[in-house]
Parts: structure tokens; sequence; C-alpha cells
């Protein structure tokens, strides 16, 4: 038992989801990237820059904000950004859209970053994230 | 709180390798070790140590030198987050999917 427990983490420390949603790729990347919509799913506030370099930001109805970069944008097909809570770890999030006979699939999956065991990576300077650029984005 | 020195010890492939013929095939030396693998005693020793600073092996003495053993239960963290992890984005998706129908 404990021997797989260990295999099973051998590889990449990723968690991945998959659903098929009865709606098509547009539909769920306007949910995916419109503010108005995006927090109802997310369970928070969230403020998105559907664009590199973009700023993500969630405050959970409970917990820590979480906040980060948006990585890459591919309208309609895949989305990726970087965050981490002030106390947390740092983690990548990938969401892909495949249009499908009955609709769309979603995969997401989120990964520890490798930077992780080294710090925090150079443009957050390891410095804790602004306070006030959070309340200012609340 | 998860601690970051589990993750930076699973991290580094080699030290993986080591924790995995620790896991694997049971208790062992430096000497033993570096004998099965492509590196020095020297290189086994320092990945030894992050890994005993990790919590994931215990050492034992044996003779005049050390013995070590797998000890899975930081791993225990690693899994727990990566269980949140997923339930968090499994409601994500049910309220997504919710909303669309």
């Amino acid at each position: 038992m404990q021997e797989e427990r260990f295999e099973e983490l051998a590889g990449d420390i990723t968690v991945e989801r998959s659903i098929t949603l009865p709606a098509d790729p547009d539909t769920i990347w306007e949910r995916l990237t419109d503010e108005n919509l995006v927090g109802d799913w997310m369970e928070g506030d969230v403020s998105i820059e559907a664009r590199p370099g973009g700023a993500i930001i969630m405050t959970p109805a409970e917990g820590t904000p979480v906040w980060g970069t948006v990585e890459e944008v591919v309208p309609g097909r895949r989305l990726q950004w970087s965050w981490r809570t002030d106390d947390g770890l740092p983690t990548q999030v990938e969401i892909e859209l495949e249009r499908v006979e009955d609709g769309t699939t979603l995969t997401v999956r989120e990964t520890l970053l490798p930077w992780t065991i080294t710090g925090l990576p150079p443009q957050w300077g390891g410095s804790p994230f602004p306070r006030a650029f959070l309340s200012a984005a609340a | 709180m998860i601690p970051h020195d589990v993750f930076a010890a699973l991290a580094d492939p080699t030290r993986l390798e080591v924790l995995s013929r620790l896991a694997n095939g049971g208790p062992a030396t430096a000497t033993e070790l570096s004998a099965a693998m492509p590196i020095s005693r020297q290189a086994v020793t320092k990945h030894l140590a992050a890994l005993d600073a990790a919590g994931l092996v215990e050492r034992h003495a044996a003779g005049r030198e050390v013995r070590y053993t797998f000890d899975p239960e930081p791993l225990g963290d690693v899994v727990r987050w990566a269980e949140n992890v997923g339930d968090t984005w499994d409601r994500r998706l049910g309220r997504l999917s919710r909303s669309i129908e």
C-alpha cells in the first residue's frame, strides 16, 4: 500500500479533472473569462484579465485570496495561469476545451510548480503580494 | 500547511530514484545505493541528507555505516493536498455544469 502510494506520486504532482458540458466551446469560454460569470462557479470574487501577463485574483467566500498571472490565452480552446496564496504553494492551472459531439469537454489540470522547491519566481521577487492591490481588486 | 521540504525532496529526479530504491528495495546504506546507481557515494549521501531533512527516511546505525529506511508518513500531506485540490475542482465544475443546463 505504501509503495503504491509512493509510485503514484513519483511523477508530476498534478490533479486532473474532466467534464463534458452541453454547450459549445465559445459559451464555456465566456464563463471562464467574463468577470461577471466566472465568480459564479469559481466560488468567490474573481478578477481575471484574459491576456498573457494579465492578473488573476480570486477572493473566496472563506479562506485566503489566491493571486497570480495569466500565461496563455487561446480563445475557445485553452487558458493557463499560475497562482498562489500568501501562505500556500504556487500552482499552475491549465484549462482546455475540446468540441465533442454532445457539447464541449473541459479538462483542468492543477500542477505544483517546480520552482516551489527553490522559492518564488523572479517576477514575484520572493516578497509578499501587496495587500493594497488585493483590497483595490476586491 | 504543506511542508515545502517534502516537495523539494520529491522534485529532484535522482533523489526520487534514491527514495524509490529504498521504498521498493528495502533498507540500504549509502554504499549499497551508490553501487546500484551511476552516482558517487558522496552524491548519494547528499541526497539522503535532504530526504532525512524532509522526514522521508529513517536512519539506523549499521556497524560503521548508516542504514536508511523509507518513511512514507510525510507523503500523506502530499496526498491530502491533491485530494483538497481535486475536491475544489469537483465543486467548481459541478457549479459550472449547473449554470449551463
